[in-house]
């Protein structure tokens, strides 16, 4: 029996051979539309559906200069300058036109970059300026192209360097403010999904389209003044030259409030040139990264402690025989001569360590160290004046340094008789200017910041609103007794280089350096620590450190004068009425 | 006379065409073939494919302008934080030691405050 196809006619066959193509055609399409929709569209979208990172502007950062802010830190659009070896049509142009236009920025042995024709991607210059960049276009070159990036510019050069820190070359923060705060100041890039053109323009058409803005970082600022700083910054620059001390740092606080004016150190750095500098010490904060024994200046807290406690005050006597046993060990004065007996005043006038051991020992049984007095000693530095522990300022590379407690074996009679005059424990400068400024506000404990506030996004400055009480280490009575003690410290021997009608008070350090597990008897740390202002009321607080390997610096010859010469300059720059 | 309901429907317009006879129903003499139809049809589909592309493309368009605006505003901006960034280079406090005004100042002999 035939098949009805062979037994057909033509036109069948026909319809038949149309029926079958479509056939084909319609499994074909079935397949693909249907059993691989997914794979397609993905293929698709991947062709067509561009995302693009909207980058987030990193935030500036602002100085004070006086009320106002102004940018220390600010963002530049530059351009890298790169040539595609194998399309480039005019080397001797090209070459011209670069060195010509991007002078500097331009990289050595441009014509061997070019000659690299297996290469499609060969940088020529970085760096180069928005003005330069549109002058190299204007020029027409072919095979040179421009890639956009965003660099960290400082319109007042190497000023807080270390506060500021600098930004690398992943756009991440390294010490100071920009690497404390560097989730804050680089917000959150945005993100753009859209079907694009061949040449990425973002098209509306499609609906997957996705449009979420960044989100710029803060524009942060600082509660440092510009003019407070450069001055600081030259006064320690100066100091160091007179005093051929190698580091120095100062730091300038408002006691009253705990915000750092200033904080300087030395040798310093150019952070839009971090990559120049050969020693990375540079970029380290001082202040707050490195601790010390702070030596004499701690012997203002050790007063304090006693008087707070009533067992001493400025005007009680002890028999001073420049010697004075603890235990095993006989502890001296580096001062011989003033024996017999003095107050405290005179003590701390002449920087007596006997004075402060018998502080420490009145704050026990009276001639002993006792643990009942380590404890009150522990208690004042490390709870209420927060020393050895972090203050939590808004800079990288904080330290906690060391106060040892009681409770360690090491915490006996000889330590914290050593403590009372500053041996013995470690601490940063900003501990001590913190703990210092209590003594001289009314007995009041800020927290260190260098922060004043933010620059909203219309450019306005918003101050910080004050989200914590200051605690109180001691009390009112104590703290105005020990402004007086150490008005009455520095005026003793110092008050002509002060200017006349102020109020000023301070104490010398010289700390030892260990080295090798014992004190160098050729390198020491000159420290000047004070305040200034009217009788009334103390307007800041300056700490001076000097230091150099195998110096020996002295706080009252090497690192007074420098504080002397910034709170001349603050006193005229507050714009304080002097009195009488 | 009595009334009774059956079961035959009649529309309403058959009641009016018995109760009017003169109601009258008008037909065109011009007659639509299919040829026609389809090729209104595929007319009108194409009009209508035609006003589609004109607004696909017209919003295409807006994407352009859109992002040469775009391009403007970003141009603009860097030209904005150039000057931002000259401006304060030049009022920095290195630029004003330098001045020539910072230069020929000299200190004052005498300071008097005023009292309060």
């Amino acid at each position: 029996m035939k098949l009805e196809l062979q037994k057909g006619s033509r036109s069948k066959i026909l319809a038949a051979v149309v029926l079958s193509t479509m056939a084909v055609f319609v499994g074909r399409l079935f397949y693909l539309q249907i059993i691989q929709h997914g794979f397609y569209v993905d293929v698709a979208n991947k062709e067509q559906v561009k995302r693009l990172t909207i980058p987030a502007k990193r935030g500036l950062i602002y100085a004070m200069d006086g009320q106002d802010p102004v940018p220390l830190v600010m963002n530049q659009t530059v351009y890298t300058v790169f040539a595609d070896p194998q399309t480039i049509k005019d080397d001797a142009k090209i070459i011209d036109t670069i060195k010509r236009i991007a002078g500097g920025n331009a990289r050595d042995g441009l014509q061997a970059l070019l000659d690299k024709k297996d290469s499609r991607y060969q940088i020529l210059a970085t760096k180069v300026t928005r003005v330069q960049a549109d002058k190299i276009k204007a020029e027409d070159l072919s095979g040179i192209g421009f890639q956009e990036e965003s660099q960290r510019v400082y319109p007042e050069g190497s000023l807080a360097a270390q506060t500021l820190g600098f930004v690398d070359y992943s756009g991440t923060g390294r010490y100071g403010i920009e690497d404390k705060l560097n989730d804050r100041l680089t917000g959150k890039d945005g993100l753009l999904q859209s079907v694009t053109d061949v040449s990425d323009v973002p098209l509306t058409i499609g609906n997957n389209n996705i449009n979420k803005p960044a989100v710029n970082g803060d524009n942060i600022v600082l509660s440092i003044d510009r003019n407070v700083q450069s001055h600081v910054e030259q006064a320690l620059a100066d100091g160091l030259k007179r005093t051929g001390a190698t580091k120095g740092s100062a730091i300038v606080v408002d006691p009253q409030t705990g915000k750092i004016m200033a904080m300087a150190n030395l040798p310093t750095f150019n952070p839009a040139k971090f990559n120049e500098v050969t020693d990375p010490a540079a970029f380290n904060n001082g202040a707050v990264s490195s601790p010390y024994e702070p030596g004499s200046d701690v012997k203002t807290l050790t007063m304090a402690t006693g008087i707070d406690k009533g067992v001493v005050t400025a005007n009680s006597t002890y028999v001073n025989t420049d010697h004075i046993q603890v235990d095993d060990r006989t502890i001296s004065n580096a001062t011989l001569g003033q024996t017999g007996t003095i107050t405290f005043q005179h003590a701390l006038n002449w920087s007596l360590n006997t004075g402060f051991v018998t502080v420490a020992q009145l704050l026990g049984d009276g001639t002993n160290i006792t643990r009942g007095a380590r404890d009150t000693m522990y208690d004042y530095f490390y709870n209420r004046f927060h020393l050895g522990q972090l203050t939590g300022i808004e800079v990288a590379g904080e330290v906690t340094g060391t106060i040892i407690s009681p409770d360690e074996v090491d915490g006996n009679a000889v330590k914290y008789s050593n403590m009372s005059f500053g041996q013995g424990l470690d601490v940063t400068m900003v501990q001590v200017v913190a703990a210092f400024s209590s003594l001289v506000n009314g007995g009041k404990y800020y927290q260190p910041t260098v922060l004043a506030g933010v620059m909203d996004t219309n450019g306005k400055y918003v101050p910080n609103k004050v989200t914590s009480s200051p605690s109180n280490p001691i009390s009112a009575s104590t703290a105005s007794q020990l402004r007086e003690m150490t008005h009455v410290a520095r005026s003793t021997f110092y008050s002509g280089v002060d200017k006349q009608g102020y109020y000023t008070g301070g104490k010398t350090g010289t700390s030892q350096v260990v080295k090798n597990g014992g004190y160098a008897d050729d390198e020491s740390v000159g420290t000047y620590l004070g305040y200034g202002g009217s009788a009334d009321l103390s307007r800041y607080v300056i700490m001076v450190q000097v230091s150099g390997d195998h110096k020996t610096l002295q706080g009252a010859r090497d690192a007074l004068p420098i504080f002397t010469d910034i709170s001349n300059w603050m006193l005229d720059y507050l714009k304080i009425q002097p009195k009488g | 006379m009595s009334y009774q309901r059956n079961q035959n429907f009649s529309s309403r317009r058959q009641q009016n065409w018995s109760r009017n006879q003169n109601t009258v129903a008008y037909v065109s003499a011009i007659k639509l073939g299919p040829v026609t139809h389809t090729v209104l049809i595929a007319l009108m589909i194409t009009i209508l494919g035609l006003i589609y592309l004109t607004q696909a493309t017209r919003a295409t368009s807006y994407d352009y302008a859109t992002q040469k605006i775009d391009s403007q505003i970003a141009e603009l901006n860097t030209q904005k934080s150039d000057l931002e960034i000259e401006n304060n280079k030049l009022n920095s406090l290195e630029a004003a030691k330098n001045s020539t005004v910072a230069t020929t100042m000299t200190a004052p002999a005498t300071t008097t405050y005023v009292q309060q």
